[in-house]
């Protein structure tokens, strides 16, 4: 049987593989969420996979690619959640350009760094949900339930950042050589 | 830029409502096809594990002391079983005698899920509207008013828990009918009680029980919580009251949505 070599992902467009991928990895990480993750709650929160998805994109595939995952992501996991429509979708494209541009220029040699990007945008991300939420109308999310979903969210993100950065990268391709050193670490 | 103007654009029509009808199916549906892969995972999760436990003492090598540990491993989860059984049926029995549910028709629901937001307090049930469960009905649990619908689906509801801040009941206390409001402080926190007058006359562990005044969202007399402390300072407009839910939100199993909505 002849072995054909896989396309080289580096430097191309979206194709159709891709999206697929992407679209596998976000029903994948919904059902764990909804299916075990919702009912690991500690002083009522839980660790959160949807918002973790969009931080691996942006990490993995860049500031543009992290912002149409997080924008997706934030869609669907809006579908299941009582807050306001479109504010998953929101922090979800905020979050996954401003971490692919924070991480561009970093060197990925270490085995921590996921995990320390994971929790610092989990961080920043949870903090915007509940401000954006306030904003919205509903202060206690801010004055309420930020500090719990900071407290289990935060190290659960960086517990999990590995594993989940890994299976983002299978679905969501790097955009290109202009990447540069970004593109390369040793992550993957 | 132009995800997030979308966004923006998204939160806005909903917030004002104008594409409330079309994100409300767009909701139902996610959650009508997503229920049964809950269900098959939570049923595949089981046997798995049981597959996985029977591979590893299942090999040549296992020795009688094992054969014999693992039947008493069975019997104990025949019994662990049992004892879930009754527990089981002993909360679906307490639902059946809740005598301040009175005449209102009802639906046993089970608990499928706590809340899947960090930032809300909910659980979702297995009752929506094929079983007759619409948006505004009180639920019920063993001990007292545990919440209310606020998304229905055809399988299943979302229902706001009774300490989620959006959370608001007038209650009614004392034998003088002092009217108060509960109101949600966070899932896991004391209940706020608010506008009851300075000088009131209050007991610890005196219960709170739904006012049922005219526009009231629920029926009248559904125990809420009993009040826990309480102080009150000289130039102070209200007492500092603090109550706990009477329905122990933490171990809910089933529960009784009330077929009941308050009149406009």
């Amino acid at each position: 049987m002849t072995r054909v070599a896989p396309t080289p992902r580096v430097g191309r467009t979206l194709t159709t593989t891709d999206v697929a991928r992407s679209t596998i990895v976000i029903a994948v990480v919904l059902v764990i969420q909804h299916t075990i993750l919702d009912s690991v709650r500690v002083g009522g929160a839980h660790p959160d996979l949807m918002l973790l998805l969009p931080i691996a994109a942006g990490y993995a595939a860049g500031p543009d690619r992290g912002a149409v995952f997080g924008f997706i992501t934030g869609l669907v996991a809006d579908l299941f959640l009582p807050t306001p429509y479109g504010l998953s979708a929101l922090v979800g494209c905020l979050l996954g350009y401003s971490t692919g541009l924070a991480t561009r220029g970093l060197v990925r040699s270490s085995w921590w760094l996921p995990s320390v990007v994971a929790a610092a945008a989990t961080a920043a991300g949870l903090g915007a949900y509940a401000i954006l939420g306030a904003v919205l109308g509903d202060p206690a999310m801010l004055r309420t339930y930020l500090v719990p979903a900071l407290v289990v969210g935060t190290p659960s993100a960086a517990l999990l950042a590995v594993p989940i950065l890994r299976f983002v990268t299978w679905a969501v391709p790097e955009p290109g050589p202009s990447r540069g050193v970004a593109g390369g670490g040793g992550l993957r | 830029m132009l995800l997030v103007l979308a966004s923006i654009a998204i939160i806005t029509v909903d917030y004002r409502g104008e594409a409330h009808g079309v994100i409300s199916g767009a909701k139902r549906g996610a959650h009508d096809a997503f229920a049964p892969i809950q269900r098959g995972v939570d049923d595949l999760a089981r046997p798995v594990g049981s597959f996985l436990s029977g591979a590893v003492h299942g090999g040549d090598l296992e020795t009688q002391n094992a054969k014999l540990r693992r039947e008493i491993g069975t019997l104990q989860r025949q019994a662990l079983m049992s004892q879930a059984a009754r527990n089981s049926l002993r909360a679906l029995e307490r639902l059946d005698q809740l005598p301040w549910v009175g005449s209102i028709p009802t639906v046993t629901a089970q608990v499928t899920a706590l809340s899947p937001s960090d930032f809300a307090a909910s659980i979702q049930l297995d009752k929506g509207s094929k079983s007759g469960v619409a948006v505004g009905m009180p639920v019920v649990g063993g001990a007292g008013l545990v919440g209310q619908v606020i998304e229905v689906w055809s399988s299943g509801c979302t229902v706001r828990l009774v300490t989620d801040v959006d959370s608001s009941v007038g209650v009614r206390f004392g034998a003088a009918g002092n009217l108060a409001l509960v109101q949600g402080s966070g899932l896991g926190r004391s209940l706020a009680v608010n506008l009851i007058a300075p000088g009131t006359p209050l007991h610890k562990g005196e219960v709170l029980t739904t006012s049922g005044l005219q526009y009231a969202q629920y029926p009248a007399d559904i125990p809420v919580a009993s009040i826990t402390s309480f102080s009150s300072t000289p130039s102070a407009t209200q007492e500092t009251v603090s109550a706990r839910p009477l329905a122990d939100l933490a171990i809910l199993q089933y529960v009784d949505v009330l077929q009941w909505q308050s009149t406009p």
